[in-house]
């Protein structure tokens, strides 16, 4: 008998004689993270190593899936199965941060021989009691929870809106991975958890999720992101032109980049997605969920590169719209809410210490960040954080100064971000450090936003170098620049922008 | 000294004889002085005479409805008599003033009193008992002049925690350029003091060797044994502006600017390496210097001081902002600027005023809000009396276009107009917006004062009006018949009695 086997019958007297879950304990495993992130005010460095609990599950092919927020900055990740106090490495090898969503692989030659593989549910059920399961402790938790809802809206640690569970849980300290079964199939992975309250993945999304990694294309999920209003206003059908009650919803602006951006207008009024009529609140029947938000119709059964057919009313005329789905990962906007590699890019330039503007650095001023961060950074996130473009694909930040007397009267500054180096916009890292090559007339010339209400730095370019090297030394900083690493090619599109008016 | 919280000395509903714990507490009761002996400042003048305790039963208008007032308050403070048969003391302690009482040094007796002139930029306003000859026998203070340094004064006013005149020591501790925190705007000298300032003293005299060389007005909440006051500077200029019987206000360049600390900075600006200055980096349009500044001038002399890099000027023996020597003109006066354009020197003078665009950015006192109610939508220009009604509840977007956008683009200065709220109809209930969102045009005109918007509503023939705001295309429409119908039945069902006030 395992350890765990108390708990599981305690548990199971607790849940009722209907419930035999104990088959589930194999296929479920639990996860020791040891992460370390950088110092986000001091990105050159990294702060102090932590360790994260979570789960996750067996799947076929010798493979685990987990969140990806679990592994995110993870310097060691350990496997421990069956309640076991042996802790096995594992690597991960495919993250979506954008769903939240990741796999793993152990390499430890019969590691899966006791293991199985779980059974996907093909749909998760829209209401009912549901079974959330953990190892914690190397005993086997099952608590039983309640379907409270199912909701669509952004993934909490992703960029993706589609549908997610409520669920009303017993389990405490959730939202760490936690599979979640129903007649003995999979049908969620927990990923927040509030109080009682656990938000689950459901398993379409979690299927779609493992065909798409283990596919050649690894196409990931379509982005929506317009930004759109009721339709609910009598006068404003009106106005555009709809007869009859009510009905769609008013597109106002789409991101750059997101599905969509070369297609759709302002002041659409989107009718039907797929066929699937919208009322004036955005909703569509779903045929298990009832009534969804009609983003997670691009979501569900689709991906990017899919044709998907949108109904608008556009200046009196309803017009039908074949829009091929987009992918748009977060990571991609012009103020991320995360970095899609964890090193964040710096330059140490005469003591100004340079970086991008993400949701990053924002968080790394403490909860409630919105409060305690810069109050012009956190202005400029509401504002701009998708308003990327082609030509306009990062904000860079003069982060902080390191006082040195080449950068004399300037020590105070702080968080202003570049309009322009030397007379030339910057859009990374790279650009910034090219744009010091390039002084002009014997100086080194910064701009900044105008709303940022700070005037040129004018700095010497003749001791720009040596400054550099001593502020290096000085302050003990290993490497005077660090560019975004090489990864996957950043999204291109061909998409007029929309620039917000006004913005 | 920005991030710290300034405190006006004022106290707050106090009701006599029941001093509350939490104003007791504020006031540091262990370290009030209360004597009425303290010769060796005084002079032969006998100063408790001369000084008054002010109640004021005021009423503040209601920013969030601005149709309406807020509910009266009580505040307590301290003045002075002045030759004229008047009385000085802060702006903020008879702010809003619905009823003024005054108490005489060793009299029970109220006696009402009104404003005679008030001037919120400075914070100074002087009184008259509506009772004649009332001052007749009690000595009028004379002014001295700027304490120095470590010189010793003594506070004299009614803070909390009793009826009696209170007195205070301590000495002279910094002097220099501070906001005022009563406009939250302005920013003029002020004299620090390690002596008690609490609320309550606020508008009593500050006195050196028998003469009133301040005005008690604000301390920080953040440190100890530190409270301000108007240095006679101040009072002078204000009382100056007065003599025409009109308060104009203290004059502003209207510009912004940067330090040139850094030498490489000064060169940039054309600067030679002994010379020093500051930037011009924006030159607000309106503003007494447009036309004859430019950005990227260097500002090196102001009325025959030089300006260091820092923006400070040498006044005796003391290091001052440049801006201190602008403060002692008056309106109309003139300004001489030695500057650097394009590494040559200009001499420039021109005549400087008060800039009525920076009005919006101050505390609004003794005002009604402008607003404009249309269909239950309610708009007001967005001044600061909004964003401090909204307080916490404010949105980033309009806490940007307060502070930041406005000022980056300064044609938008004083020219924002916001939805503020919804009064709840039939007819507007479907929108999306209820509040909180800046207006940029009305059926296709851009709006840029109230005045704008109630002619776009008003001459509109269109069967809907089309309302445009600011950041992601965010609109609402309303069928103008409709509207028309609804909007004298909102305006009854939450008592307006206007629908308007420009």
């Amino acid at each position: 008998m395992r350890i765990g086997s108390l708990s599981l019958l305690l548990a199971a007297s607790v849940l009722g004689p209907t419930v035999a879950q104990s088959a589930h304990d194999a296929q479920v495993v639990s996860l020791r993270v040891t992460h370390q992130s950088f110092d986000e005010h001091r990105p050159w460095t990294k702060g102090t190593p932590s360790t994260r609990i979570g789960s996750a599950v067996v799947l076929d092919r010798s493979q685990l899936m987990t969140k990806a927020k679990l592994i995110r900055d993870a310097i060691l990740i350990q496997v421990q199965k069956n309640g076991s106090a042996a802790r096995v490495p594992a690597r991960v090898v495919h993250v979506d941060a954008d769903i939240d969503l990741a796999l793993l692989e152990v390499e430890e030659p019969g590691f899966f021989d006791d293991l199985e593989a779980v059974r996907f549910a093909k749909s998760a059920p829209g209401e009912g009691i549901v079974y959330s399961a953990r190892w914690q402790n190397q005993q086997y938790e099952i608590s039983k929870s309640q379907i409270a809802g199912i909701n669509v809206r952004e993934s909490p640690h992703g960029s993706i809106t589609h549908a997610l569970l409520s669920l009303n849980t017993d389990l405490s300290g959730g939202g760490w991975a936690e599979p979640v079964f129903s007649d003995g199939r999979l049908v969620g992975l927990s990923v927040l958890q509030e109080g009682q309250l656990a938000t689950v993945i459901p398993v379409e999304i979690l299927s779609a999720y493992v065909r798409g990694a283990r596919s050649a294309d690894d196409p990931g999920f379509a982005s929506f992101r317009p930004y759109w209003q009721f339709g609910q206003d009598p006068a404003l059908a009106a106005y555009l032109g709809l007869k009859g009650k009510p009905r769609g919803v008013v597109l106002r602006w789409i991101p750059w980049g997101s599905t969509g951006c070369d297609a759709l207008e302002p002041w659409d009024l989107i009718l039907s997605v797929e066929g699937l009529a919208l009322d004036a609140m955005g909703n569509y029947e779903h045929p298990r969920y009832g009534q969804l938000a009609f983003q997670h119709i691009l979501v569900d059964g689709h991906r990017p590169g899919d044709l998907v057919r949108f109904q608008v009313l556009r200046d009196g005329e309803i017009l039908d719209l074949d829009i091929e789905l987009r992918r748009n990962p977060g990571a991609d906007w012009l103020i991320p809410d995360r970095r899609d590699q964890p090193p964040p890019p710096y330059l140490v330039a005469g003591g100004l210490v340079l970086r991008e503007l993400d949701g990053n650095y924002l968080r790394a001023w403490g909860n409630p960040w919105r409060k305690k961060a810069p109050a012009n950074l956190v202005q400029r996130y509401d504002r701009e954080r998708e308003s990327q473009t082609a030509e306009r694909r990062r904000i860079l930040l003069l982060s902080k100064l390191l006082p040195d007397p080449y950068n004399l009267g300037y020590h105070p500054l702080a968080n202003l971000a570049l309009a322009e180096i030397n007379g030339r916009s910057v859009d990374s890292i790279a650009d910034a450090d090219e744009a010091f090559r390039h002084a002009v007339g014997g100086f080194h010339r910064l701009k900044f936003y105008r709303d940022d209400l700070h005037g040129e730095v004018v700095l010497d370019a003749a001791g720009f170098e040596e400054s550099t090297a001593r502020i290096l030394e000085n302050y003990d900083i290993p490497a005077r620049i660090r560019l975004r690493p090489p990864g996957r090619e950043r999204v291109t599109v061909e998409c007029d922008p929309q620039a917000p008016e006004y913005r | 000294m920005s991030g710290d919280c300034y405190r006006c000395g004022v106290s707050r509903n106090l009701r006599p004889g029941r001093p509350r714990l939490g104003a007791a507490l504020l006031c540091g009761l262990a370290g009030l002085t209360c004597t009425a002996n303290i010769p060796s400042l005084r002079g032969e003048a006998q100063i408790e005479r001369s000084v008054v305790r002010i109640v004021n039963h005021s009423q503040k208008a209601d920013w969030y409805s601005p149709w309406t007032s807020a509910p009266t308050q009580t505040n307590v403070g301290s003045g002075f008599v002045i030759d004229g048969g008047l009385i000085m003391t802060n702006a903020h302690v008879v702010s809003d003033a619905r009823m003024l009482l005054l108490y005489l040094y060793g009299d029970p007796t109220p006696h009402e009193a009104r404003v005679a002139s008030i001037a919120h930029d400075c914070d100074l306003a002087l009184l008259e008992p509506v009772e004649a000859g009332l001052l007749e026998g009690i000595p009028a203070l004379k002014f001295g002049a700027l304490p120095r340094l470590g010189s010793l004064v003594e506070t004299y006013g009614y803070p909390t925690a009793g009826r009696q005149l209170s007195a205070t020591r301590g000495v002279v501790s910094r002097i220099e350029v501070n906001r005022y925190s009563h406009s939250g705007l302005d920013t003029y000298l002020t004299v620090q003091t390690d002596a008690a300032i609490n609320p309550g003293n606020s508008g009593g005299p500050v006195i050196r060797n028998g003469r009133v060389v301040g005005v008690a007005f604000q301390s920080v909440s953040k440190l100890e044994n530190v409270g301000f006051f108007i240095p006679t500077e101040i009072i002078q200029h204000f009382l100056g502006d007065l003599a025409d019987g009109r308060y104009d206000g203290f004059p502003e360049i209207g510009l912004l600017w940067s330090k040139l600390e850094n030498p490489a900075a000064r060169r940039a600006a054309g600067l030679e390496a002994t010379a020093s200055g500051v930037r011009v980096d924006l030159v607000f349009p309106g503003s007494s210097a447009d036309g004859h500044l430019r950005e990227k001038d260097v500002l090196i002399e102001v009325n025959g001081h030089d300006i260091a890099n820092d923006g400070s000027v040498a006044v005796a023996d003391l290091r001052l902002a440049f801006t201190a020597i602008v403060d002692q003109l008056q309106s109309g006066e003139t300004v001489s600027l030695g500057v650097v354009r394009e590494g040559r020197r200009l001499d420039l003078e021109f005549p400087i005023e008060s800039l009525a665009a920076f009005d919006c950015y101050r505390a609004p006192y003794g005002e009604l809000p402008r607003y404009y109610v249309y269909a239950g939508l309610v708009f007001t220009p967005l001044c600061s009396g909004v964003v401090a009604a909204l307080g916490d509840t404010v949105q980033t977007q309009i806490s940007y276009e307060y502070s930041s956008r406005a000022f980056a683009e300064p044609e938008r200065l004083n020219s924002t107009v916001v939805l503020l709220r919804r009064l709840d109809h039939p007819v507007n209930i479907h929108m999306t917006w209820s509040g909180q969102a800046v207006l940029e045009r009305v059926n296709d005109r851009p709006i840029r004062s109230l005045t704008d918007l109630v002619e776009a509503v008003e001459s509109n023939r269109e069967e809907f009006h089309v309302f445009e705001f600011a950041y992601f295309g965010r609109f609402e429409v309303m069928r103008r018949e409709d509207a028309d119908r609804a909007h004298s039945e909102i305006l009854e069902q939450f008592g307006v009695v206007e629908d308007r006030r420009f």
